[in-house]
């Protein structure tokens, strides 16, 4: 079923024993190795010691709890994917998952095949990004100049780092210069999320490239707003 | 951050409300003097028959009253807002919590469940696998429990079943089982004293203390807890000393700890989970027995004192 990814590492960080438990079966049987982390401080550790493919997270760790061990994952590797997999539902919480760098956002509790296809579907789109990356590595529009391959950008002189997923979005706006993209087709393609129920998240991220790349966030140029139907990417 | 943010405009309205008061008052005062210093010199000309001193005392004095009491009107519901507001906080933060306990096992029992459908798993896993499930089951049914048990012990409507008990061999079996239900192992826990008296209480409630007090041990502690249980007996009642070598309990926090809801916050050891009931309920049970419960703890380790009112048959 995992077919390429086979063997791909996962660190998963959960303090519950029954559910860790459940959750490295489950994963060992698709093929991925996998090694578990009881709480945030070893979770750091264990990340900075070995190298892992993807990491499944949840939200309230002993000691150091997941949005923080998530914002010290991007700093150290903005390509890293995360699941964030948490008992916590309010939107709230979500945002701020999404802001501190999580990709993905699962609410126990969760069916086991929709952990699995997003597990396979974040490895997938990793690698996917991995291969167009290398096709285009650099592109640059206005005072921006993204790269792909690092995920860093500079505009007007300054450098920050792009998440995975922001990075993800913006190419795929790029391919899609001049047309509409609708929040719809951006979930489906990007997130391969039911588009039903997460339209907030693209917003969301609309809202953090238009912090990074427009001279004024408020008033878009690159990243256009169209009224009940979605986004523009155009360099005009 | 929210309720922060809202205690601090309460804070503000109110030393508004208050500032607004004195200034009124402050107006009325330099109103009435000014008024009388005027109607002093221009009376006795303009009418020297005028009798002004009763009737104008008694509005001043009056619109005095009016105003102290408004203004202490004022600082009564704000106190009364003030502990309403706090105790919203603490029960939106229960909310939070219980529904992370809630979620957690049941989320564990469905992903079970669901392996066991969707794969084939060997019989010794599937073994494994229903031993985890009847774990989580345990713990919905006695997070369950400890709410429907609060309010009923709240309404009253505890089940009496109180038995008379020898009470260190009956504390001694229930440690033992409330230890081992949190795996502690028999090297870190010793169980000291002897008590050959007896007590009114009902097994299942001592059972609760137990399981509350071994569990916040495990929790609040760092490495492998250790405790030490101290039981003995006087004329009048038969005490327990509960010690753990725990992350102990800041002074200020010994009365706050009993409080419903109420949950420590300590940065050695942060995001501890919990409902905040644990130990009201204790003291709750406590109370229904007639006894006594208090908090010891400098630096690190603390000690909970049981007292409990020794049984002593009418007849004999």
């Amino acid at each position: 079923m995992v077919g390429d990814f086979k063997g791909s590492r996962i660190l998963l960080v959960e303090d519950e024993e029954t559910l860790a438990v459940g959750l490295e079966y489950n994963l060992t049987e698709e093929g991925y190795a996998v090694k578990w982390a009881k709480n945030g401080r070893e979770a750091v550790e264990f990340f900075e010691s070995e190298n892992f493919d993807l990491i499944i997270l949840d939200i309230m760790l002993p000691y150091i709890n997941g949005f923080e061990v998530a914002e010290r994952v991007r700093k150290a590797n903005p390509q890293m994917p995360i699941l964030m997999l948490t008992a916590k539902t309010e939107s709230a919480d979500k945002v701020k998952g999404l802001e501190r760098g999580a990709d993905d956002y699962l609410t126990k509790p969760f069916h086991l095949q929709e952990l699995l296809l997003r597990v396979e579907g974040m490895l997938r789109r990793k690698s996917w990004y991995k291969h167009v990356s290398e096709k285009q590595p650099v592109y640059s529009f206005g005072k921006n100049e993204i790269n792909f391959e690092n995920l860093s950008c500079k505009n007007a002189g300054e450098e920050i780092r792009l998440t995975p997923r922001e990075a993800m979005v913006i190419k795929y706006l790029i391919e899609h210069k001049g047309e509409i993209v609708s929040r719809k087709e951006l979930l489906e393609n990007v997130w391969q999320l039911n588009p039903d129920v997460e339209t907030r998240t693209v917003d969301i991220f609309i809202a953090r490239l238009r912090k990074y790349f427009e001279p004024d966030p408020t008033n878009p140029v690159y990243i256009k707003s169209i009224r009940g139907a979605g986004y523009l990417f155009t360099e005009e | 951050m929210r309720g922060k943010h809202s205690l601090f405009y309460h804070i503000l309205i109110f030393i508004i409300a208050q500032l607004v008061w004195l200034s009124l008052l402050g107006i009325w005062i330099y109103w009435y003097v000014s008024n009388y210093i005027v109607f002093e010199k221009v009376g006795d000309q303009v009418s020297p028959q005028l009798v002004y001193d009763v009737q104008n005392t008694l509005p001043f004095i009056l619109g005095l009253i009016l105003l102290v009491g408004l203004s202490f009107i004022t600082s009564l519901i704000f106190r009364h807002l003030n502990v309403q507001l706090r105790i919203t906080q603490l029960y939106d933060n229960f909310i939070g919590n219980v529904t992370h306990e809630l979620k957690s096992p049941l989320s564990s029992i469905q992903l079970y469940l669901e392996t066991l459908r969707q794969r084939n798993v060997p019989a010794e896993k599937q073994k494994e696998f229903i031993d985890m499930m009847m774990k989580d089951a345990d713990r919905l049914e006695s997070l369950i429990n400890s709410i429907l048990k609060i309010s009923a012990q709240e309404k009253k409507k505890q089940l009496r079943d109180y038995q008379v008990y020898r009470a260190d061999l009956i504390v001694k079996n229930l440690l033992e089982e409330s230890f081992e239900k949190f795996r502690i192992g028999k090297e870190n826990y010793s169980i000291n004293g002897e008590a050959p008296c007896e007590i009114l209480a009902g097994k299942d409630s001592l059972k609760i203390i137990f399981d509350n007090l071994a569990d916040n041990a495990v929790k609040y502690s760092t490495s492998a807890a250790k405790i030490g249980v101290k039981l003995s007996c006087n004329t009048n009642k038969f005490i327990i000393e509960f010690t753990d070598n725990g992350i102990g309990i800041d002074l200020k926090e010994h009365k706050k700890i009993f409080n419903k809801f109420y949950r420590i916050y300590n940065k050695d050891i942060p995001n501890v989970k919990g409902t905040g009931l644990g130990l009201y309920r204790v003291k709750e049970i406590v109370r229904a027995h007639r006894g006594k419960i208090s908090v010891a703890s400098e630096g690190e380790g603390t000690t909970f004192r049981i007292e409990m009112p020794v049984y002593r048959n009418s007849k004999n």
